[in-house]
């Protein structure tokens, strides 16, 4: 026998345990994702714990997933039809904003989850601007017709989770922790539904446990804190410094209300987006209610009068409706994130990472993305922790930084003339990477070398169809070809007879969801006649 | 029961059709008509047998897809395992109509008391919201007009075929696997005894009128009852 010179040093410290302090969206779908991930045949098998506190209500107001929320559930081993039936969830297929460039009659615009046809973003581009035959979004994608159409993006014999276009989902967020509830206790998830006193330190720093008002210490090597705003253990016990980019996004106030659908109405394919003289509302359609907000910056705007945009607009949207305004929900908010997210032996996850007006649904995407780059990589000793830490923080701090610059093209792109909207616009309030892209792409399109991550949150296509979607001027034809130039125009002559095909096949929102509910329906018992 | 009606894009603006494949579709049948146009790509699949129409006025090309009534062994859930499906089933609910009992002019109907029409906003849209044809409806109306030149062909078809005496009764008895005996009776095939000794004359005309083609896929399209029963073996094995 050789000696083994390649042999890995003994572990120091090992990750064994991984505590989640706090339920709600983030919590729950921790919880699920590294369960399932776990390799149950070790023989010293990672343990998850999830801390629940009894008296902490969730917020839920994310309501709105990326398309990546397809993977994640499949991943955790939900079956879609179980889901949407859950979660009382709906297909979403991008967001429509309306009323963002002049707020006239007719100002709208769609950003659809599909990408345009796989062919170089700028010869893409090119091509529409030469046939200049309508909104770039309607040349790039068939989805632009299936959104305004309310159709559905499958047909419910296809497998689970694809689709003939791109989606991810509008849902009850209260409803999808209670089913990532169960599906973690069949995980083997260990559920403590219990209120956390304090955090204990180890000697060097590092988080060694939490105290509980009735367990008692439950110790741990890894810690998520999903506590929410309050950030107790990345903000209150390791005193991560919280950025704010309030300079950049100023709304710090929401009004949510809840407004009940007739059971035939339609279900819209897209989030809606309505701009507002300080601010914006959404507008978000499941099939037995609508999720109406109003987000609006304090400074431009009071809490009454925000009240009273919502109200006109609910009256508009939903006639008959009943809600008053007394039923909405206030909630404050700043707009930032921490300076690192993964601090020691704790990673921060959703609301105790940071929070953004939900423009472009950001939130889910991000618990998301956490969890994939933790579980790619995950950290077996302690050892290796602050190597794994800093490459985690530094990808993730360019995430924040290109969100917030997405978010923020909305509305430096707007010709609207309300003191908020040129406040949106002052030369101080944009990122500088933002304002030298904007100069680029007067003489060129967005193109994959401005947004060079492997996996970009919002690729140049997501820049194209906000910029056109707004009425930025395409640019000239470009001095050098861009790549496959033919190919893209084939392509995207292939847009428009695909789209009449797919909508003459696919059901509407409602029909499919109905369909759906009637199939899972228990039979119905046959009255017995005398 | 059937409900014929003209298909109008005011009428049926929100007509919703399953294509699908499914027994409780309508696909569990034993037998297809099929028409000598399409014999080459039927041959490829399937057995082709004559047999005298429901009047006993004339004969009627069949695709066969089992040895029983109810019987497609070709129809697995949802899925039909071949690569080619007679006209007269990829048109359904569709039909050939006539504008009045006499008229040359062809028109398209629907049979709504089909169980292919959906009443639940699921399936294939047939106009779209501006009345205009969906290219799923393009596509049925060029197999009905296929369909329907077919039909039209048939009649000289048959004709040559009874003027040649080239059908002769046919008779199948198969034995499967466990041993029990399937016949299947009534058929008529095409009778290559006969077929062999027709002249350069008699071979000239058939070939010029085009049935020399359809008559050879006839018969080559024997050799898929092996095939068939093959099918028919394996579906008794998985039970």
């Amino acid at each position: 026998m050789h000696e083994d010179r390649t042999a890995p040093p003994q572990p120091s410290r090992p990750v064994r345990r991984v505590v989640i302090v706090g339920g709600g969206t983030a919590g729950w779908l921790a919880a699920c994702v590294i369960a399932a991930r776990i390799d149950k045949a070790l023989a010293d098998p990672l343990t998850v714990t999830i801390i629940e506190s009894p008296d902490i209500p969730t917020i839920g107001v994310g309501e709105g997933t990326w398309p990546t929320m397809r993977r994640t559930l499949e991943r955790i081993g939900i079956a879609e039809s179980d889901f949407l039936l859950a979660c009382d969830a709906s297909f979403k297929q991008g967001s429509r904003f309306i009323g963002w460039r002049t707020g006239a009659a007719g100002d709208s615009y769609l950003h659809p989850f599909t990408p345009p046809p796989e062919a170089d973003p700028q010869a893409v581009v090119q091509d529409w601007a030469a046939r200049a035959d309508g909104p770039f979004a309607d040349h790039a994608t068939t989805q632009a017709r299936i959104c305004r159409d309310h159709l559905a993006p499958r047909q419910r014999a296809m497998p689970d989770y694809s689709g003939a276009l791109n989606y991810g989902y509008h849902l009850d967020a209260g409803k999808l922790a209670a089913l990532l509830t169960r599906r973690a206790q069949a995980l083997g998830v260990r559920h403590l539904r219990d209120h956390v006193l304090a955090v204990e330190r180890t000697p060097d720093g590092d988080i060694a446990g939490v105290v509980l008002r009735d367990a008692g210490a439950v110790s741990g090597d890894l810690f998520i804190d999903c506590t929410g705003h309050a950030a107790m253990l990345i903000g209150g016990a390791l005193d991560v410094p919280f950025v704010d980019r309030r300079d950049i996004l100023p709304n710090d106030r929401a009004l949510a209300a809840q407004v009940p659908v007739a059971a035939d109405s339609m279900i819209a394919s897209q989030t809606d987006a309505t701009a507002h003289r300080a601010g914006w509302i959404w507008d978000i359609g499941l099939p037995t209610r609508r999720g109406i907000g109003c987000v609006y910056a304090s400074a431009f705007m009071d809490d009454d009068e925000a009240a009273e945009v919502l109200a006109a607009y609910i009256a508009q949207a939903v006639p008959g409706s009943t809600i008053s305004p007394a039923a909405f929900r206030r909630l404050a908010f700043r707009s930032g994130h921490r300076a690192r997210f993964w601090e020691r032996n704790c990673l921060a996850l959703g609301l105790s990472a940071g929070f953004l007006e939900p423009l472009e649904a950001s939130a889910i995407v991000l618990i998301e993305l956490s969890l994939d780059a933790l579980l790619d990589d995950f950290p077996p000793d302690r050892e290796t922790m602050a190597i794994q830490a800093d490459r985690f923080n530094a990808l993730f701090r360019e995430r924040w930084d290109r969100i917030v610059e997405f978010l923020k093209l909305h509305y430096v792109l707007s010709e609207r003339s309300e003191p908020y909207w040129l406040a949106h616009r002052t030369a101080d309030s944009v990122p500088p990477r933002l304002a030298a892209m904007m100069r680029l792409w007067r003489h060129r399109a967005p193109s994959r070398r401005d947004l060079p991550l492997a996996e970009e949150l919002f690729p140049a296509a997501s820049y194209q169809y906000v910029l056109y979607g707004m009425g930025f001027p395409p640019p000239p034809p470009p001095l050098v070809r861009p790549e496959g130039q033919g190919a893209a125009g084939r392509l995207l002559r292939q847009v428009a007879e695909r789209g009449r095909g797919l909508a003459a096949s696919l059901p509407t929102n409602r029909a499919y969801l109905d369909a759906l509910r009637a199939a899972t329906a228990p039979a119905s018992l046959e009255t017995q006649l005398t | 029961m059937t409900a014929h009606q003209l298909l109008g894009s005011d009428r049926h603006r929100d007509l919703r059709v399953r294509a699908e494949r499914g027994a409780a579709l309508g696909d569990a049948v034993m037998t297809s008509l099929v028409v000598p146009a399409e014999f080459r790509r039927v041959q490829d699949e399937y057995p082709i047998l004559f047999r005298m129409n429901q009047e006993r006025t004339d004969f009627v090309a069949l695709a066969l897809f089992g040895f029983e009534n109810g019987e497609n062994l070709f129809l697995k859930g949802d899925r039909w395992d071949a690569r080619y499906r007679p006209l007269a089933l990829a048109i359904q609910p569709f039909l050939i109509g006539h504008a009045a009992p006499d008229s040359d002019v062809r028109q398209v109907h629907v049979d709504t008391a089909s169980p292919r029409i959906s009443g639940d906003g699921e399936g294939i849209r047939v106009f779209d919201g501006d009345g205009r044809p969906t290219p799923y409806l393009e596509e049925v109306a060029e197999l009905l007009g296929e369909l329907d030149a077919g039909y039209r062909e048939s009649a000289a078809f048959f004709a040559a075929l009874r003027q040649h005496n080239l059908l002769e009764p046919f008779t199948l008895e198969i034995e499967l696997d466990d041993g029990s005996i399937n016949r299947l009776v009534g058929y008529h095939a095409i009778d290559e005894q006969k077929l062999a000794a027709l002249g350069p004359d008699a071979l000239g005309a058939l070939h010029g009128e085009g049935h020399l083609m359809p008559i050879f896929m006839a018969v080559a399209s024997l050799g898929r009852i092996a095939e068939l029963v093959a099918r028919k073996n394996q579906r008794n094995a998985d039970g």
